[in-house]
């Protein structure tokens, strides 16, 4: 009886965040659509989610639940899209030298810059202090 | 033909008309990827939609599917995309709260890296003559997937080949960054966890997060600005470079 009522107020609250994180979806996608059209939809959906938290100054249990299971498996959502890979196939094979050194230089130097200008301006910040 | 009998080469027609052969498929490979990514102690070369994108494609290879018929029933599984983009607000808001102070630091050193990631992928696939429906894939390629397949259709790129070149740039950042970031002396765990999700967002986040909790904190929040900023900005500045 104690098992099954917190069963139902469980799969309540999964529900419950479900239903909240497809209405930010929809704000979101209706925003895109109307006014801010080069912002995918999505993205819009978070950022309302984080004003929300904000306004909430912090984020309801629904929400955060629901969230951070479908979260765990963010990978899986991709597999579909980039399985698309098989048509693209030749044309990769045609240049795979030149993407694989572009890929391996360009991560390698965005990290390298974006931890240099954080050790330059904090330790700037901080002899200043 | 004896009723009841029904050959294997109609079950065959019927199962992959169904979405349900692409479903499973995917869901299957995507197990199998995190068993084997599980086994290894979660090293990043080891990465589960990298072994489920391979297996996945191998398979409907040999069972002679074509990608848009594999996609019609893959394309539930896609749906949630979106959802869980909106979703990403979590870790922003809790990276957020752990803020020090840093906001301008931190702003200034991921739009430093944001720039640096375009400007040498795209300068540099140019110069080797890499094919031109190539390099627009690359623009978007340091952005974290879901978010960066979503600005690939408004610049004109295919989903398909920003999210494989987000993913490799993910993989190569999480199992290369640490030599970047010793020969610069960078010791603080903090710079090297946001630098690392700036530049390799979810793959480059779980590997800082197996490292220091603090990276890993710093990490998440790197990669949820670069997927608000790069939404924002890169369909801007993509067109002074495409």
């Amino acid at each position: 009886m104690w098992a099954t009522s917190f069963c139902l107020i469980y799969t309540d609250r999964m529900i419950q965040g479900f239903v909240q994180l497809l209405i930010f979806q929809t704000l979101g996608e209706l925003l895109s659509k109307v006014w801010l059209h080069s912002i995918p939809g999505p993205v819009i959906g978070l950022v309302l989610l984080l004003a929300y938290f904000g306004l909430r100054s912090g984020i309801p249990d629904p929400i955060g639940s629901v969230g951070g299971s479908i979260l765990q498996h963010l990978g899986l959502l991709f597999v579909p899209a980039s399985v698309g890979v098989v048509l693209y196939l030749p044309l990769l094979q045609a240049n795979a030298w030149g993407i694989a050194s572009t890929l391996i230089v360009s991560v390698l130097a965005t990290i390298g810059v974006s931890a240099l200008v954080l050790k330059l301006t904090m330790s700037d910040s901080q002899s200043k202090s | 033909m004896k009723p009841g009998l029904t050959p294997f080469s109609e079950i065959w027609v019927y199962l992959s008309g169904s979405p349900l052969l692409a479903l499973v498929l995917t869901l299957s490979a995507y197990l199998v990827g995190l068993t084997i990514y599980e086994r290894t102690e979660r090293k990043p070369w080891a990465n589960p939609v990298l072994i489920a994108v391979i297996l996945t494609a191998c398979a409907i290879n040999t069972f002679g599917m074509s990608y848009a018929k594999y996609f019609e029933g893959a394309q539930f599984v896609h749906f949630l995309l979106g959802t869980a983009t909106v979703a990403l607000a979590i870790p922003i808001y809790k990276g957020w709260a752990s803020l020090k102070g840093r906001v301008w630091a931190l702003l200034l050193a991921l739009f430093a890296g944001a720039i640096t990631s375009i400007v040498t992928a795209v300068g540099m696939a140019r110069l080797l003559g890499v094919d031109e429906k190539l390099v627009r894939g690359l623009v978007a390629k340091s952005v974290t997937a879901p978010i960066a397949m979503g600005i690939a259709e408004s610049v004109q790129a295919s989903p398909t080949l920003t999210a494989i070149f987000a993913v490799s740039t993910g993989i190569l950042g999480a199992v290369l960054g640490r030599f970047v970031l010793n020969i610069l002396h960078i010791s603080e765990w903090w710079q090297r966890g946001f630098a690392l999700g700036v530049a390799a967002h979810g793959i480059g986040t779980s590997r800082a997060l197996s490292v220091h909790p603090e990276a890993g904190a710093y990490a998440s929040l790197g990669m949820g600005m670069h997927g608000i900023m790069g939404a924002v900005l890169i369909p801007y500045v993509a067109v002074y470079f495409l």
